[in-house]
This record gives C-alpha cells, sequence and structure tokens, in this order.
C-alpha cells in the first residue's frame, strides 16, 4: 500500500490531506491489479502510441 | 417517428422541416424544466436551419435522410457561435468560432440542430448529475438518472425531443445512457469518426458516436459522420461504407458468448433479459458459441490508470481553483495527479499487449454479445449496487462491462432488450472486430426487427 497523503504532499500538489487520504482506498485497489501487470512487461514493449518525426505525418 | 419515417414525410410533403422542429421545440419547453436535457436551446437558428431544408428540398437539392431532421449534440462539441460549455462552469462562457468536424457534418447533412445538452460535468462520470446544470433525469422514472456521461443525449432521445443527438463515449459514456434510457448508442471504432472540435476527455480513448431510438436511425447518423479528417491525428483513413442495414440475415453467423467475467454479478432482471435477446439472435439462425475472453478486469485497471493520468493532465491548468468542479469530479483529477508517469506508461504498453490477445478471439467468432450494464438505472445520488449479494460503487459497476472497449478502441453497440421488475430500460452489447460497425449494426437491426426492444419512454 502507498501512502498517497505523502506522495501527493512530496510532489508539491495541493490536495488537502484528508481528501487524500479519501482516496486511499480507489488507489490501493486500482494498485492490487495494476501493478501485479506492470511487472509482466519486457523491454521490448513499446506504449500504444508512436511519435512521428515527419511533420506532415504526425 | 423514426429519422427514416421523417424523410419519407418530409419528401411526401406530409410534413415540412418546419413543422417537425416548431413541435421537437415545443416539446423541450414542455419537457427539460423535468428532464434538464438541454443546457442551451438554439430555436432561431434551428428555425432558419429547418426554413433552408424546406427551401431546398423543395428547389430538388436533396441532402439526404437526415434534411431537415431535429437532432442536438452533446455541450462538448464545438458549435460555432453557441457556448460550449462541456457541463463546466470553467468554459460557461466559450463561444467556439468553428464546429466540430462532427457538427459540420451533420449540419452539411441537412439535419436541424436544436440546441446542446446536459451532460456529466467535463464527461467525467456515469450519472450526468451536473452540479453546475442541474442533474439530467431519466425519462423513464424521474427519480433515476440517465447514466451518462452523455446523459442529456440518452433523456432527450428517450424522451423524444429530438430524432437523434450525439455523444462521446470515453468509458462507457454512449453506451451506458443508451442501456439507462431505452436507446440505441453506438461508440465507433477509435478512429471513425473525427473528434476533432470535441472537448477531449482522455485524448486515446475519446469516441464520439451516436443515441439514436432505432438501429436504421443511428447508422443514418454514422453514414452523416464518419470518415478520415486530417485536422484529427487519429482519424483513420479506411473508407467509409453505407452502414445502414438492408436486409438483416444473421443466418450462421458466430455470435460469441463470453463464458467470463460478463455475465459475472449481473442484476436478474438485466441476465433474463439479455439472455432472452440472445435466444432470439439463435432463433433467428445465428450460431452462439461459448468464448473464453482475455482477463476483462485487467483491461479495465489498464484503462482507468490511462483515463486518469490524460484527463488529468487535461485539467491541470483548471485545479488551481478547485471550487470550480463537482466533488467526484475533483477527486477523480487528484488521483489523476498521484499515478506517476511511467505508470501511465505501462498501462499504455499493456493496452497493445491486450489488443493483441483480444484479437485472438475473432477467427471464432464474428461479434460478441453481452449486457450493457450489470444494472439498470441507479436512483439519482445513489452511490452504491447490491449485485449478487455484493455492494460495488455504481461508477464501477456501470462502467464495469464497457470501458474495457475503449481501451481496445473496438465498436460496441447498446439497443435495449427488455424492460425491469421496475419498468427501467436493459441494455444488449454487440461487439465487433475493428471497424466492422456494419456487423453490430446488422446484428442489431435483426433483433430490433426481431421484436426485441422496449416501447417508448412513459415521458413521450
Amino acid at each position: 500500500m502507498k501512502d498517497w497523503p505523502s506522495i501527493a504532499n512530496a510532489a508539491g500538489l495541493d490536495i488537502p490531506a484528508k481528501e487524500a487520504a479519501r482516496y486511499c482506498q480507489t488507489l490501493d485497489s486500482l494498485e492490487e491489479v495494476f501493478r501485479p501487470l506492470a511487472h509482466t512487461l519486457t523491454p521490448e514493449m513499446e506504449p500504444a502510441f508512436a511519435f512521428q518525426a515527419d511533420p506532415e505525418q504526425a | 417517428m423514426t429519422i427514416g419515417e421523417a424523410a419519407e414525410a418530409l419528401r411526401r410533403r406530409r410534413y415540412s422541416a418546419l413543422e417537425l422542429t416548431t413541435s421537437a421545440l415545443a416539446r423541450i419547453e414542455r419537457a427539460n424544466p423535468t428532464l434538464r436535457a438541454f443546457i442551451t436551446v438554439t430555436a432561431e437558428e434551428a428555425l432558419e436551419q429547418a426554413r433552408r431544408a424546406d427551401a431546398e428540398l423543395a428547389a430538388g437539392k436533396d441532402r439526404g435522410p437526415l434534411q431537415g431532421i431535429p437532432v442536438a449534440v452533446k455541450d462538448v462539441f464545438h458549435t460555432r457561435g453557441v457556448a460550449t460549455t462541456g457541463g463546466s462552469p470553467i468554459y460557461r462562457n466559450f463561444v467556439p468560432s468553428e464546429d466540430a468536424a462532427a457538427v459540420a457534418r451533420l449540419k452539411a447533412a441537412g439535419a436541424v440542430l436544436l440546441g446542446k445538452l446536459n451532460m456529466h460535468e467535463l464527461a467525467y462520470g456515469i450519472t450526468s448529475a451536473n452540479p453546475h446544470f442541474g442533474a439530467v433525469t431519466n425519462p423513464w422514472n424521474g427519480k433515476h438518472s440517465p447514466g451518462g456521461s452523455s446523459g442529456g443525449s440518452g433523456a432527450a432521445v428517450a424522451a423524444g425531443l429530438v430524432y437523434a443527438a450525439l455523444g462521446t463515449d470515453t468509458g462507457g459514456s454512449i453506451r451506458i445512457p443508451a442501456s439507462f434510457c431505452g436507446t440505441v448508442g453506438l461508440k465507433p471504432t477509435y478512429g471513425r469518426v473525427s473528434r476533432r472540435g470535441v472537448m477531449p476527455l482522455s485524448w486515446s480513448l475519446d469516441h464520439v458516436g451516436p443515441l439514436a431510438a432505432s438501429v436504421r436511425d443511428a447508422a443514418l447518423v454514422l453514414n452523416a459522420i464518419a470518415g478520415h479528417d486530417p485536422g484529427d491525428d487519429s482519424s483513420a483513413r479506411r473508407p467509409v461504407v453505407d452502414y445502414v442495414p438492408d436486409e438483416c440475415p444473421v443466418r450462421g453467423l458466430r455470435v460469441g458468448f463470453p463464458e467470463n467475467f460478463f455475465f459475472d454479478r449481473l442484476d436478474a432482471d438485466v441476465e433474463l433479459a439479455v439472455r432472452g435477446a440472445i435466444a432470439r439472435l439463435e432463433s433467428l439462425g445465428a450460431q452462439v458459441k461459448p468464448v473464453k475472453l482475455p482477463d476483462i478486469a485487467a483491461l479495465n485497471a489498464v484503462g482507468r490508470v490511462i483515463l486518469l493520468c490524460e484527463a488529468s493532465a487535461m485539467m491541470e491548468p483548471h485545479l488551481k481553483n478547485r471550487g470550480q468542479f463537482g466533488a467526484d469530479v475533483l477527486a477523480l483529477l487528484d488521483q489523476g495527479r498521484l499515478l506517476p508517469a511511467t505508470d501511465y506508461l505501462h498501462a499504455q504498453r499493456l493496452r497493445k499487449r491486450m489488443q493483441r490477445e483480444f484479437a485472438q478471439v475473432w477467427p471464432a467468432v464474428d461479434c460478441l454479445v453481452t449486457p450493457t450494464t450489470p444494472n439498470t438505472a441507479p436512483r439519482i445520488g445513489q452511490a452504491a449496487v447490491k449485485l449478487a449479494g455484493r455492494e460495488e460503487d455504481v461508477r464501477l459497476a456501470t462502467t464495469r462491462l464497457v470501458r474495457s472497449l475503449n481501451l481496445l478502441g473496438l465498436p460496441a453497440l447498446s439497443i435495449p432488450c427488455g424492460l425491469s421488475g421496475e419498468g427501467l430500460p436493459i441494455g444488449l452489447q454487440i461487439i465487433g472486430p475493428a471497424f466492422e460497425e456494419s456487423l453490430i449494426l446488422r446484428v442489431g437491426a435483426a433483433l430490433e426487427d426481431g421484436g426485441v426492444g422496449v416501447p417508448h419512454a412513459p415521458m413521450l
């Protein structure tokens, strides 16, 4: 479990601590599903978007 | 009357576009104080557009079936000279100088634009209980939510205020109000309809599509708005076709019935109605095949990470003034700022892999059928729903069966397939491979022709 209020504070976000504390349950449950998935990624897997160097293609 | 019927009546001079528009404006005046479906009604402009449609038809200039048909668009679509609020006080005074691409295409097809429809604030939620412009109510029961975020679009179509409406769908926002209001709602393939001139919520998940009273009406609107737009980076170059189903044979069509996830924890009435519609498809000759799908809960989690990050990035310049946001929207925007950039990138990497995994489904089946939402419309203000004995957050429950299709960019159609014991509509979702809108519309029309649907909303 992450300490979301501290993360907000450390990042200098103007989220009141009381409100950040209210988000803990939602974010923790998202973490629970998402983190194991993220750990399955291998380096060759690129994101689902691509930068186009040619402005005509961008 | 459907768009097809109205279009024929206009050409036979049984009605004029001016009469259709005047009648629709009168209905809006009567119903809107209760429904709160419209934020802005553009009566004068609409009457002018209707007169022009009549004059053109009289002169033999036929722009097609939408000419002279009263429609409206969610208040995220830029409309030249008309305020576009996004359902937020931040944009209350924003008056665009150009029409969104989809609005321009509707106008070019001769449609009569009656105004701008209410919605969940910033399209970021599923209730359309807008704290700034009023809570949209459900035409089937005013104590219930119409769903969202395109709640005004669903309510206006269901109440017969307009023949069709445009909505946007980032995590179910067309299909959820379609399901809760008993209308048809289509989220086309990502890239099929231009997003240019639409206030973004999440660039890589936002889709534009129609809500209408019938499958063929939705297809007529798609015909008008689909196609490549060089002004939208994500716009697809793939050619468009005529999306209106003529004959609707489903004999031999392989319809996938998900064995996992989509039929877990459903309201009993929803399950009964959806299974009934699937049985109807089988009786029409479709081959219903059980199919095992990849992990949809994982897709939903990845979709939520992308949405949280993109929406927060989009709205960050406005977050200094926290009082401008409703509590639910502010909470989501805050949560998005707490996720690291690495998670966003991981999510976009997982998305690509999951897209490849999901594509393995298509050789075995032609389309999938599922419930659109596991529940019927919750009461306005209801925070949780009880499904199969388990309390669930109403937003997470309502988006559970629709969100993954935004991540995958696949076309998905919601059609009404019955009423609950409480008299609330139930939605069936038909999902197809990318750019197979014609196929899912054909399946939807076959069911509609086969008697699957709902009567008119009581308010109508």
